[in-house]
Parts: structure tokens; sequence; C-alpha cells
């Protein structure tokens, strides 16, 4: 771009800095911020104190903030879902059907036990809810590693495969749970059964304990591909195929273990939401909404690069933006979907920032007689 | 005698690089309807300079002139505009589009409708007048490399260039091809007043080829003279600023025992055809058995299913009396095949991973580099500096990507990584391809080296005199089959040359 006798250009940005990444992802946020406010002009208050009621919502009110916790902590498995068949150069579209897969599967248990309705469970409640969590692993796993075989063997196109696995699973889901189906609650409102009390997954200050394990799978992913000849076999397929065969890497057996890995952490997303979270213990009616959101996972996931630890604040701040600005919404008479504007005026701001964080602005001034032969010899500029 | 008005002149031109200087202050001369060689090794800093020229890059400092006015270009755009095209080292073309479709795609008259009639008569008149005889119907994917090369070379002329910059044009060139291409743009200079920049690291190009010469050594022009002037001995000493002994192969050692068997091994190509169609051969520790052949004749075949690949089609590879036919690439890597593929930067290295991390390629499975699933990370890192030191690579540190090296210094620590595993047999397949003089002799050497260690070597090349001077045996391959295999007193270069163009042992040999 010229300005008078100077140019802008961007140039490449060749050493990052750890600092640049912190720096461009706070720009992206206020920018995100500052754009948004053109969402709350109708609103009686400015767009300052619109954003007060978000933030203090979302991070400082006791229930907001439990709230933005438990969708942090939903996010972020959905995240670890996308990200690591991200690292093997694998895209995993399925997060939605893996986890009503997960869903299922941890309903499935107390079902088959016969522990829903009995008063006294075959099993202690500590060892069923235990199965359920396994369950829900293995079922999302199965899903993911069904994709992971096609994609391994056949060389069919995993992203074709778990979206259409989408679609089959949310199907399914409404089979079970609707209409006579063998998940159906006994008010028959469309909703699965709820879980008796005993098998409620234990809280730590409110806190089901689903956040430890996302909070140490967290480290688990960051040291596996950084620390592990495992982690590092799944990056060289992933950075490069020819040159990971070449060095003795097996596509097929990474490939499946991804996405069993991948869909296993989806399902635990799936159990997470449906049995884990106070005042939910059931598959709602509205379940299609809680899959979507676990796209927010693929954008969190490349937003953190590949990062699981660096991806932990960003599903914090999805999961409490998206939620104070649903709340923001109902106190200030706002028009509807201000919560899903927000999110994506931030991927928006995000995706930009990478521009910046990969390149950089050089202000130079034009020699003059380029200057005027430049003039001359470029019809357009 | 007052030297003519220079048509592109460079003053001055500088570029950094975050560590390296490119450019230093570089001054360039080039005179309208000359072919200008600029010639220096891998890292020279020709592509920069040309890249600049171009307006890919930008410089830090200096000034460029074109008939006598400063010029500044901000992309490729205002170069083309101007009057200067670039034909790159690889190949820019849509390979599913005709040849015609290729050479409108791009310029100014080609936005918005497309009238492919009259652009088809336009292109037609332009191959009448420079006398190029060019399918342009044909799919790109149908051309050789050879003919590729004509299709951008067109496409710049299309688009109105007067200096036509070409990038190591000859590097993927068969021996005709390039004959063919040099008189060519012979025949551009004479006839039509192109202009020729040409930049390689190929004396013989040069001095075939040019007029007058730049050379470049470590970003500063070492030497600027008419080619005329110039002896290939003179230009080297320019190149790498001092002698280089090539060192010839010593035949005082005896070999030792049988270390490799193959029997009527065969092979598909990607495309299903039978490209490697029974080669039999045995290799003792320390010889070198070198493959001679003109690419696509079933050397990558031969390469990979000895690596294991590519599975074999037929026959029986055995290795230390043990059947290695069926056994995966890892296997044969525990077993002690070392394999330097051709594509080093597509295959054998991975762009965006640290030099440590290129090295674990070849090393993730090693005992003594992992415990319990970990990499020994201290080790690793150990292992590349004293690959880098040992193998005279140049490079800042060893956790700078893949992809800041040259080409060069990256097969150089390919070749360090491979032999750092003391390879009882080692597969090297166009080892000093796009190398410079000082590169390539270090990688002969380091072959000889792993000869002398006691390392059976297949060298698959198309270089003549690198094959002859390396090898104790040579196999001449043609059309996936050898002609024979020679003992090296018995190869000499009219024989085995013959027998890569498909003559038949007794009509080769009576030559």
């Amino acid at each position: 771009m010229r300005l008078g006798r100077h140019e802008i250009t961007l140039d490449p940005r060749p050493t990052l800095r750890p600092i640049y990444t912190v720096l461009t992802a706070v720009v992206a946020i206020v920018v995100a911020l500052a754009l948004s406010s053109v969402l709350f002009l109708s609103a009686e208050t400015g767009p300052f104190s619109a954003y007060r009621i978000v933030f203090s919502y979302a991070f400082f009110n006791p229930r907001g903030f439990l709230a933005t916790t438990h969708r942090a902590i939903y996010l972020l498995f959905a995240t670890y879902a996308f990200l690591v068949p991200l690292r093997a150069g694998l895209w995993n579209i399925g997060l939605p059907g893996q986890v009503f897969a997960g869903a299922l599967a941890s309903f499935a248990v107390p079902l088959a036990l016969r522990a829903a309705e009995s008063p006294t469970p075959a099993l202690p409640p500590v060892l069923i809810i235990g199965l359920m969590v396994a369950a829900a692993a293995a079922a999302g796993g199965v899903l993911g590693g069904f994709a992971g075989i096609l994609r391994a063997r056949l060389q069919v196109n995993e992203i074709l495969v778990t979206m259409m696995l989408n679609s089959i699973l949310f199907w399914l889901v409404s089979y079970m749970i609707k209409e006579g189906g063998v998940f159906m609650g006994a008010t028959a409102e469309g909703e699965s059964f709820s879980l008796p009390p005993s098998l409620y997954a234990p809280l730590l200050r409110g806190v089901p304990f689903t956040a430890v394990l996302a909070l140490l799978a967290a480290v688990f992913l960051d040291l596996l591909f950084a620390k592990t000849a495992l982690g590092y076999r799944i990056r060289a397929l992933g950075e490069n195929p020819a040159a990971a065969r070449y060095g003795g890497i097996i596509p097929v057996t990474l490939s499946l273990m991804v996405f069993l890995l991948g869909g296993a952490f989806a399902g635990l997303a799936g159990y997470h939401y449906f049995a884990a979270l106070p005042g939910v213990y059931k598959i709602p009616g509205n379940y299609g909404y809680y899959g979507d959101l676990a796209f927010y996972g693929i954008i969190s996931a490349l937003i953190a690069r590949g990062s699981s630890l660096g991806a932990v604040p960003i599903a914090v701040l999805f999961a409490g933006l998206s939620l104070g600005a649903r709340f923001a919404q109902g106190a200030l008479h706002l028009p509807f979907g201000v919560d899903y504007a927000l999110l994506g005026l931030l991927m928006m701001t995000f995706v930009g920032s990478q521009v910046v964080y990969n390149f950089r602005l050089a202000w130079r001034r034009v020699p003059s007689e380029a200057a005027s032969s430049m003039t001359t010899g470029m019809p357009e500029a | 005698m007052t030297a003519p008005e220079p048509l592109l002149a460079a003053r001055g031109i500088s570029k950094r690089f975050p560590g390296v200087v490119a450019l230093d202050h570089v001054d360039l001369d080039v005179r309208a309807g000359e072919v200008h060689a600029i010639l220096g090794q891998n890292g020279a800093g020709k592509t920069t300079l040309m890249n600049i020229l171009f307006g890919l890059v930008q410089p830090d400092e200096g000034t460029l002139t074109l008939d006598g006015r400063r010029v500044r270009f901000r992309s490729p755009h205002d170069a083309l505009a101007q009057g200067i095209g670039m034909v790159h080292q690889t190949r820019r073309l849509v390979s599913a589009h005709t040849v015609l479709e290729n050479i409108v795609l791009g310029h100014p008259r080609a936005r918005g409708f497309l009238n492919l009639r009259r652009a088809r008569a336009d292109v037609e008149t332009l191959c009448n007048r420079y006398g190029f005889r060019v399918d342009l119907g044909a799919r790109v994917w149908q051309l050789s490399e050879g003919g590729r090369q004509w299709v951008e070379i067109l496409k710049a002329l299309y688009r109105g260039a007067r200096i036509l910059i070409l990038d190591e044009p000859t590097s993927v060139l068969t021996p005709p091809e390039v004959r063919t291409l040099l008189a060519g743009l012979q025949a551009l200079v004479r006839d039509q007043g192109v202009t020729v920049l040409l930049v390689t690291h190929k004396l013989p190009i040069v001095m075939t080829a040019s007029r007058r010469v730049t050379v470049l050594r470590s970003g500063r022009v070492v030497a600027r003279l008419p080619t005329a002037e110039a002896t290939e001995e003179v230009l080297i000493q320019h190149m790498i600023g001092r002698d280089v002994a090539f060192r010839s192969v010593g035949r005082s050692h005896t070999a030792g025992r049988p270390l490799l068997e193959v029997e009527h091994l065969a092979a598909f190509n990607d495309k299903g055809l039978l490209a490697l169609r029974g080669v039999t051969f045995g290799l003792r520790e320390g010889e070198v058995l070198g493959v001679a052949g003109v690419t696509g004749n079933g050397q990558e075949e031969l390469a990979q299913v000895l690596a294991g690949l590519r599975p074999a089609a037929g026959g029986r590879l055995r290795l230390d009396g043990l059947d290695v036919t069926h056994l995966s690439p890892l296997d044969r890597w525990r077993l002690g095949v070392g394999y330097i593929p051709a594509e080093r930067a597509e295959v054998a290295s991975i762009a965006a991973f640290s030099l440590v991390e290129n090295t674990t390629l070849n090393y993730h499975f090693d005992p003594a580099y992992t415990r319990r699933g970990l990499l020994d990370d201290t080790g690793l890192a150990q292992l590349t500096q004293r690959i880098l030191s040992a193998y005279n690579v140049k490079a800042p540190h060893e956790y700078v990507r893949a992809q800041h090296l040259s080409g060069g210094n990256l097969q150089k620590l390919i070749l360090g990584r491979v032999l750092s595993r003391h390879p009882r047999l080692l597969i090297a397949h166009l080892p000093t391809q796009g190398l410079d003089v000082e590169a390539t002799a270090f990688v002969r050497s380091t072959l000889l080296d792993a000869r002398a260690s006691g390392a059976a070597v297949v060298l698959i090349s198309e270089d003549l005199d690198e094959i002859l001077s390396l090898s104790d045996w040579v196999a001449p391959i043609y059309e996936g089959r050898f002609g024979a295999v020679l003992p090296h007193d018995e190869a000499d270069a009219e024989t085995v040359g013959a027998m890569m163009a498909g003559l038949p042992m007794r009509e080769a040999g009576a030559r």
C-alpha cells in the first residue's frame, strides 16, 4: 500500500517469539469485542456496561462462572477430539456424532444394569460411574476408529465419513429417546430417562470430576507430542506422509490410533455434558445444540496451534463469552443470537490475527526516482 | 573500448534473511541481446538475486535500472509489465490444463471473459515468429519436462518478456533436452533480440551457452568476465574460492563377504505398469554398484523396492542370507539398510521440523535414543550436533527448521544422518543431483568412506562420470532391466552410455 512517499508492505515474520502468540491473542479479543459493540447498539445501556454484564456473569458471578467452567470442560474435550487427528494431518469433523455416541453409551450402562429404576443397584455406584465413563470413551473411540480404519485401509476421505456419521448418530439418539425409544424417559417428553442421584458424578466445588480429566489430558497430550516417540511419529505423519513412510512410520496404525483417541475424547465430552453436569443428568430434547457446540473444538484447536494446554484459556474464553452474551441478551432485551455473533466475530479476529502473527508490516520510504518511474510503469496500483 | 550501456543493471543490491546475508552489495550488468550466465554454488545468492530482479523479493538496499531508468518492482506483476519474465526451477503450470490455457493463464487479457480462439491465434503467431513447434491443445501432464519448460518460456514471451530469467533450467532435463533448450535460447537471442539470464551451477552449460558470466560466492560478486576469456578451472576457483581435488576410488582394498543377493526383482510403478522388470545382481561388503540410466527407466522403483517402500511384484531380495523381500521399511532400517532418496526435500526430510527432529526420522525406533517410549532429546541433539560438524553442514544451530537449509546442506545432513547408523547396505539415489561442486565432491568422498568401512553401496545416478569414478560394478539400466553388470575395468563411458540408450551388450561393446 502506498501512502505518499512511503509504503507499507506485509513481510513474512521469520522468527516468532512466544510473547507474540499471547499478544496477538489479546489483541484479537479486544478487536472482536470492539467490533461486537455494534450488537449492543439496540440496548438501553452503552457497550461498556453491556460488556460488564457479559464478563461479570461469565467470570465473576458464582452461578455464571460455574456454567462457564462446565461448558469449557466440554469444549476442551471437543478440542482434543479434533486436535489429536489433526496432528497426524487428519480432520475429525465427527465431533457431534462422537459426542452423541458417548452420551448413548454412558446411559446404556445403567440401563443394561437396571440401575436406573432399582433402588439397590447390582454394583457399587462408583463402579457404575467408572463404567459409564469408559463406555462413553469407548463408543466415541469406536465411532472415530471406524472413520480412521476406512481412511487408513481404503483411503476413504475421513471428513466425509465423520460428517455422515454425525447425521446417523443424531437420528439414532432421536430414535432412542423419543416416541417409545429404549432410552425414553418416563415423562415421554422426547427426553431420555434421568440418572438416579446415586449415579451423579462426584462434584468438587460444584464442578464434576471430568474437569480433572480434561486438565490431565491437556498435560498428557502436550507431553505426548513433545516428548514421546509415538507423538513424534504422529507429527511426522501429519507434516509429511512421504517422509514418515521413508522413516519407517506405518500410517495405517497411526491413522487408526489418532481417530480412536480423538473419538474417545469426544465420547468423554458426551458423558460430561449429559451425564455429569448438575441439573442435567439426562439427554435433553434439544441435544443437537450441544452437538453443534462441539464444532467450537475445531476452532479452538486451530487457534491453539495444536497445543492442548494452549487450548485451555481459549476454551474458557469461548465458553464464558457464549454464556455471558446469552445472559446479556436476556438481561438487556437484545436481539436473538448475540452470543453466536460474538463468537463468530471472535473466530474471525483470531483467524485474522494469524496474519499479524506470521507477517509484519514494513514501513519504507519510496526513493523519489523509483516513485516517479512506478507511476508511469504501473497502470494499476 | 567503452562498454555498451547495460539493458538491466543492479547496483549495490543487499538482502538479509535472519542469520544470513544472502546478497552483499551485488552489482550486475546485463547487456541487451546476450546470454548472461549467473554462476555460483548452492546458497551463493543466485536465486535471491533473480527473485529481486523479478519482483518476488524486495532488496534491503540497492537500486535497479532498466534502459537507464530507475525501476522498482514490488511484485512479479511490475516486472512482467516492464518486460522481465522468469522461468522457475520448479514448474508452475496447471498440469490438467492444455498448453494454451496455461500460456494465457494470468495474462491481463485473460481476465473476465476468456477468448481462447483469439488467444490461440496470438500464441500461434508467436510460435511461428520464434520457430517453436508446440501442440497447444496437449495437456501439460502429457508433456516431457523439456516440453513443459518450453511452455513456461512461451508463457513468459506471451506476456511480452524481453528479458528472460531461467533459474537452473537444465536440472531436470535429459541431455538431448538440454541441447534443444540451449540451441533454442541461442536462436531467441540471435534472431529475436531477447536477453537471457541463465542461472546455473553447471560449468559446461556456462561454457557452451553464455556470452558473459557473473560469478557469485556467499552473496558477493567475485568475478565478471566474458565467457570467451574464461576456462572451467578459473570459474571453479572463483565459485568455491580454492581448488577442489576430486578423490579417485582407491582400488587397493579387497571386497568382503557377499551381503546382498537380488534375484529377478520386479516392481510396478505408481501407474500400475511394470517399471522394474527383473533385475539380478549380488553385492559384497565394501563394494559399490553403480546403476547408470536416464531417469524413468525403473531406478526410482528399484531404490524403493530395496528400501521396502514399494512392494516387490516378483523376485527375491536377500540381505546377509536373510530373505527380506517382504519386510517393512522399519525392519530394514533395523537390519542395517540405509536409504538416501532422490527427493531430499519431499521424502528425506520434513521442512517444518527442526534439524534435531529430522535426525529423529532415522532414530525414533532406535532403543539407544528412546526409553519407555520417550525420546532422548539430549542424546538426539548431541547426535545432530555431531552430524552437523562431521558433515560440514552450515546451519546456525540444530534447532533451525530444515526448510532454512540450502539443498547442499540438507543433503549433507541427510547423508550424515543415514551414515551415522552405520548401514550395511546403503542405497543412494541421485545423491549429488543439484548440488554444487564442493558439496558434490563431499558427498562422493563420503560414499567412498562408507564403502571403505565395509558398507555395500547401491549408487543410482544419471551422471556417468560419477558412476564410473565411484563404482566397482556398473549396471546400465534401460526400461527396467540391467543391460549387464560390468566390472569396473570393463565399464567404459561409450559402452555404458550405449547400453543406457538401450543397445544390447554385444552391439554396445562393439562400438
